[in-house]
């Protein structure tokens, strides 16, 4: 039960995108269409989970002094992995994230998570807390780019909504992604605050 | 030094084991990703000349270049290309009829900056091939200079120039080498 609350936390609670504001830019960068957003969403799953469970793995050794350069190696060995296997397998999806995915390696949801929580809780509670995380980034972004590629390109997922309806294209570009990101983290705080004076 | 000596042995072994870990996962994955590169080569040779019938791959000193044919005749040659950007190398494409008029150029691969540099093979919404290498087009490869028929992309003047001294200097290299 007390994993399952570590895993919870991150869909909405402690959600990384909406409520602890951390890896805003790869979210601005690459939610133009849903296709990005899920497979950035995925590849910064699979680098938290992997760090995460090995920075817990070796937090017993590694001295406090040289903690992050440790770190930064292992998050880095993740990412590039994860790199290789998308330009391997998914070369479209590693073409249009392009630089964001070696730049999950400075994503602050990454050595936040490590530092915060993997350094100092056992494997298996670090493996849940990075899967809430990773699936709390991963529906943030996919909800972010669906009302970006819907109301600025008419589509959602490369398929077409309406004939009728001519698409801002600015929804896409830089000004779309901050519109949307913080209507929606306004709108997070209004019901949070909303509960929290019902309570 | 006791603990110097510990910190060292710690980041040691772990960049050790990061180290091997990378190593297998890139030989496993180095054929399937220079297969990638191939296929993607192809693709770029057909948007450039559309109309050839066949390409053939072919080597003069260091350069690797393509010959386009069209009913038997070389209608033109696309020819590979790097040039140097702000975050590392751009590889790219040149296509060019046999007069070093550019039929087209496509980026192969490129390590620019999201926002400013990449915008070099930034295709817009609604189009389908990048605007900034659409400049290229029609224009006699020897001549392209930035500012002076080609527009530089705001805040990334050092990678339009490496995209643009690359196709001069390449094409002017490669012309001189076949006419020998």
């Amino acid at each position: 039960m007390k994993l399952l609350g570590e895993f919870i936390k991150g869909l909405w609670r402690e959600n990384p995108t909406f409520r602890i504001v951390l890896g805003l830019c790869p979210t601005l960068a690459i939610s133009t269409s849903v296709f990005n957003g899920i497979g950035m969403g995925v590849a910064a799953t699979f680098v938290l989970v992997g760090s995460n469970i090995f920075v817990s793995l070796v937090r017993n050794i590694v001295p406090e002094k040289v903690r992050i350069p440790c770190y930064i190696v292992i998050i880095a060995t993740f990412v590039t992995i994860a790199d290789l296997i998308m330009k391997a397998y998914a070369p479209l999806l590693s073409r249009s994230l392009g630089m964001f995915v070696p730049l999950i390696v400075v994503n602050c949801i990454v050595l936040g998570r490590a530092e915060a929580f993997s350094s100092k809780e056992p494997p298996l509670k670090s493996v849940m807390d990075a899967l809430g995380m990773g699936v709390g980034f991963t529906w943030a972004l996919v909800l972010i780019s669906a009302i970006r590629e819907g109301l600025g390109n008419g589509t959602i997922l490369g398929i077409p909504l309406s004939s009728r309806f001519d698409p801002p294209l600015f929804m896409v570009l830089a000004p779309g992604a901050l519109l949307t990101i913080g209507l929606l983290i306004g709108a997070m705080n209004y019901f949070t605050i909303k509960k929290h004076s019902r309570d | 030094m006791n603990q110097l000596l510990k910190f060292g042995l710690v980041l040691g072994i772990i960049c050790l084991v990061a180290t091997l870990v990378l190593a297998v996962t890139h030989e496993v994955t180095k054929p399937m990703i220079d297969a990638q590169g191939r296929s993607e080569e192809e693709a770029a040779l057909k948007q450039i000349m559309p109309d050839a019938d066949s390409f053939n791959k072919k080597a003069a000193d260091n350069m690797e270049y393509f010959e386009a044919v069209k009913e038997k005749n070389v209608v033109g040659y696309c020819i590979k290309a790097t040039g140097e950007g702000y975050g590392g190398y751009i590889r790219m494409m040149i296509g060019i009829n046999p007069d070093g008029v550019i039929k087209g150029v496509r980026i192969l691969e490129h390590q620019e900056t999201p926002g400013l540099g990449a915008k070099i093979n930034e295709v817009r919404p609604g189009e389908k091939d990048a605007w900034f290498l659409r400049q290229f087009v029609g224009k006699s490869a020897r001549t392209v200079e930035v500012r002076k028929n080609i527009d530089s992309i705001t805040g990334a003047t050092i990678s339009s120039r490496g995209v643009t001294d690359a196709v001069n200097k390449t094409v002017t290299e490669f012309l001189a080498k076949i006419k020998k």
